[in-house]
């Protein structure tokens, strides 16, 4: 449900409807106790994968990595409200960005360390 | 005789292990308490452990903070200064023992985190604080208090790093920590628990100060200020605000996992169980190079304030000087392999991160050039602030351009952790960082105080401080180019390196020269100030300079309204030619809510400080207790509701008749 603010009187520009204004104030937080469930799946599902070694370390990698990047919307999504805003949600925008930066240092940490000269 | 209690010998020992029973560790010991006795001595003498306290320690005025700030900075200059020479004085000759190898190791590593973290960077935030909210007309930065923590914990982490050299052990692994040197089997002292523990305490405070800086900057400025129109010192502040959230990460981790491994028995960079000694290097230089950046682009930030004000135009440029910091910015992200090509990652690495790092050299050069063109054509003002930018211009352009031979890869496999690195990366971070940010402290302590700092005086430090500069690290190239590699104690006759070394030493005994007069300036100053009444001695062009200095605790009796770039500059000539009235009518002046000062942020700097001395020495019972104390002042916090106290438009008022600032 949108807040009653008057701010959004401003129309969204073609192209950014994503951040257009939206709120949500349900009676039982159903999503977090959903979420809190999804959280706790993910992160022993990772651990139980790594210390029994079920798969090649670089496959493991890979899911362990996909795992985390759910595991980081999920945070931000349920607990943190990131898709609400009483106006338009500008904040997405410099997430995306985060993503970007965050992503681009962890993909080419992994690429760099994975180097075979055996110093390790 | 009775026996002493068993703990008494077993304290003594272990805060007191022979390593820091040598005369000098002594001779600092007995500074350092006649220091802190006669400090106390004055206080309680002249009655004044009240007035500090109501107001510094417990302030949250950004003004008073970055104050604390400065001093502090230009205290560990001292001492960062001190450590370097002493290692200049042992490499004066071959075979000169001055210090011992392990008491070398000791210097140099406290020499470069101490300029590094507790010198640059305080001296960076106080300028963000004294500078960015004036300038962007606000009146204070977005969480006062968060603020007044950033800079508890700093100075905290900066004393539990400082005592190191006499309690326990300094550490002695470098400024970087590289396992596995750092690892318990292979350096047994506390020294690197203090290095790394004093290190994530004022991590975190330098992080608080990234978010709040980047909110205020985003959030507080005053109407019409869009983007395209605030000072480039605040660009800067704003793009260093991204690069710290984003580096500090990194650091973090690798000095937490580290600590682990040292006091909880984990092998994250250990040998043995999988552990990794090259991902702590990664993970540190991830932090590394956007810290690079975060050292050097407030100082360019500064020069481009400096270059406009004392050559009288407005910058050239300003949209590709925007754009060039931003892609700095960016790219510095980018670029962290370069400082360890030799772990041999391969070639189709060595050589993206080569590219990158020769990329960055674009958008620096577009910045030297559109300052120089700055010049171009106008009326230069030869002030202390303007000689250290034309000191900044050659130093940096050398340090750039030998920064790109060391970001080619072959080429790099020779220069690798010799003298050329070492002279490469002196010259970038003293001609640019240290130049930038001195220019700072001397253009902008006429705000802060409210008189200049001599100018005659000035340029004595300056000329010595520069002139030294020159034949202390310019050798360096040489010496690096014929073997000499760093952190080397000694070596033999026959090298080859004497006559450089002896050049490089004597170059460092200057540069010591001019900081003392830099500091005789500093007091002189004070004593015989010359009081500026105007507010703009500089015949400045931001908004900083449209209000009285210092400036008063609200900043801005009515928040301006901005139309221009250059807002002050132009408002200057409207109010001459009597266009606008000068100065703020009493009518427009309303209330004004001051947050009040509180102890919540040197109480949890303290709390910190027990927890992290008992980390450093593995006494999990004073570990806790600092925990529990950090808890405590967090929950007293929390009951605290009243944090703000209203200045009434009379008092205002009152205040700026005072000042001589009321328009008609």
């Amino acid at each position: 449900m949108n807040g009653g603010d008057e701010q959004h009187e401003r129309a969204i520009e073609p192209g950014f409807e994503f951040i257009s204004p939206r709120f949500e104030e349900p009676k039982f937080p159903m999503h977090q106790v959903w979420g809190y469930a999804a959280s706790l799946v993910l992160t022993f599902a990772a651990l139980w994968m790594t210390v029994n070694r079920i798969m090649s370390p670089s496959v493991l990698l890979g899911v362990v990595l996909a795992m985390a990047v759910g595991q980081a919307a999920l945070q931000l999504g349920v607990f943190m409200h990131v898709r609400e805003s009483r106006g338009p949600a500008w904040h997405l925008v410099p997430l995306g960005l985060a993503f970007a930066i965050g992503i681009g240092l962890v993909g080419m940490s992994a690429w760099i360390m994975l180097f075979k000269s055996g110093v390790s | 005789m009775p026996a002493l209690p068993s703990f008494v010998p077993y304290l003594i020992h272990t805060l007191f292990p022979p390593w820091v029973r040598r005369p000098t560790e002594i001779g600092a010991e007995i500074m350092m308490t006649a220091g802190g006795a006669f400090i106390v001595y004055w206080l309680l003498k002249n009655k004044k452990l009240q007035w500090l306290w109501n107001e510094w320690l417990t302030t949250v005025d950004h003004k008073k903070i970055g104050i604390m700030y400065l001093v502090a900075a230009i205290i560990m200059l001292g001492r960062g200064g001190l450590d370097a020479l002493m290692l200049r004085t042992n490499l004066a000759m071959p075979t000169l023992h001055f210090i011992n190898a392990s008491e070398y190791n000791e210097v140099f590593t406290t020499h470069g985190t101490i300029m590094v973290f507790f010198m640059a960077m305080p001296l960076i935030f106080a300028l963000f604080n004294v500078v960015v909210p004036l300038q962007i007309g606000s009146r204070d930065v977005a969480f006062p208090r968060l603020n007044a923590i950033s800079f508890w914990l700093f100075a905290f982490a900066a004393a539990l790093f400082n005592l190191s050299f006499v309690v326990g052990g300094s550490p002695n692994a470098g400024w970087t920590a590289y396992p596995p040197l750092t690892e318990l089997a292979f350096n047994h002292t506390v020294g690197e628990n203090y290095y790394f523990v004093s290190l994530l305490m004022t991590g975190i405070g330098t992080t608080i100060t990234g978010i709040n800086f980047l909110v205020t900057i985003l959030r507080m400025r005053a109407p019409g200020m869009t983007f395209m129109k605030m000072p480039l010192f605040t660009w800067a502040t704003l793009n260093t605000s991204v690069l710290i959230l984003f580096a500090f990460p990194p650091l973090t981790i690798a000095l937490l996992e580290s600590l682990l491994d040292r006091v909880a028995g984990t092998t994250f960079f250990g040998l043995a169980h999988g552990g990794m000694p090259m991902m702590y290097v990664n993970l540190f230089w991830l932090f590394g190079h956007p810290e690079v950046y975060i050292l050097v682009l407030p100082a360019f930030g500064v020069f481009s304030e400096v270059v406009a004000t004392f050559s009288r135009k407005k910058l050239f440029g300003y949209p590709s000087m925007v754009l060039s910091m931003t892609a700095i910015m960016v790219l510095a992200y980018g670029t962290w392999v370069h400082h360890f090509f030799t772990m041999g990652a391969g070639p189709a690495v060595n050589v993206f991160f080569g590219l990158s790092t020769m990329l960055i050299a674009i958008p620096t050069g577009v910045k030297v050039f559109n300052w120089i063109l700055t010049m171009w054509g106008g009326r230069l003002q030869f002030t202390t602030p303007m000689l250290y930018f034309l000191a900044m211009i050659p130093t940096f352009v050398i340090g750039g351009a030998t920064g790109v031979m060391l970001g080619a890869v072959p080429a790099d496999y020779q220069f690798h952790n010799s003298y050329f690195l070492v002279a490469h990366f002196h010259e970038v971070l003293i001609g640019g960082t240290v130049f930038g940010l001195l220019a700072g402290v001397y253009y902008w302590w006429p705000k802060m105080f409210g008189y200049k700092l001599n100018d005659h005086q000035g340029k004595w430090a300056f000329w010595l401080f520069a002139g030294g500069f020159w034949p202390t690290f310019i050798p360096q190239y040489w010496l690096g180019l014929e073997g000499m590699t760093r952190r080397m104690y000694t070596y033999p006759f026959g090298m080859g390196w004497h006559t450089l070394n002896v050049i490089s030493t004597i170059g460092g005994f200057i540069m010591g020269a001019g900081f003392l007069v830099l500091v005789s300036n500093v007091l002189r100053s004070r004593l015989h100030r010359e009081v500026d009444a105007t507010g703009d001695p500089w015949d400045g062009r931001t908004l900083e300079w449209s209000i009285p200095s210092p400036a008063p605790e609200y900043n801005f009796a009515v928040i301006p309204t901005v139309d221009e770039r250059d807002w002050w500059w132009e408002e200057k000539q409207r109010r001459q030619s009597g266009e606008k009235p000068a100065g703020p009518k009493p009518e427009d002046i309303r209330p004004i809510a001051i947050p009040k000062n509180t102890p919540v942020p040197i109480l949890l700097g303290a709390a910190f400080f027990l927890g992290a001395f008992g980390l450093v020495f593995t006494w999990w019972p004073v570990a806790l207790t600092g925990l529990a104390g950090v808890f405590g002042v967090l929950i007293y916090s929390w009951f605290q509701y009243d944090h703000y106290r209203i200045l009434s438009a009379g008092e205002i008022r009152e205040t700026e008749e005072l000042l001589g600032r009321l328009g008609a």
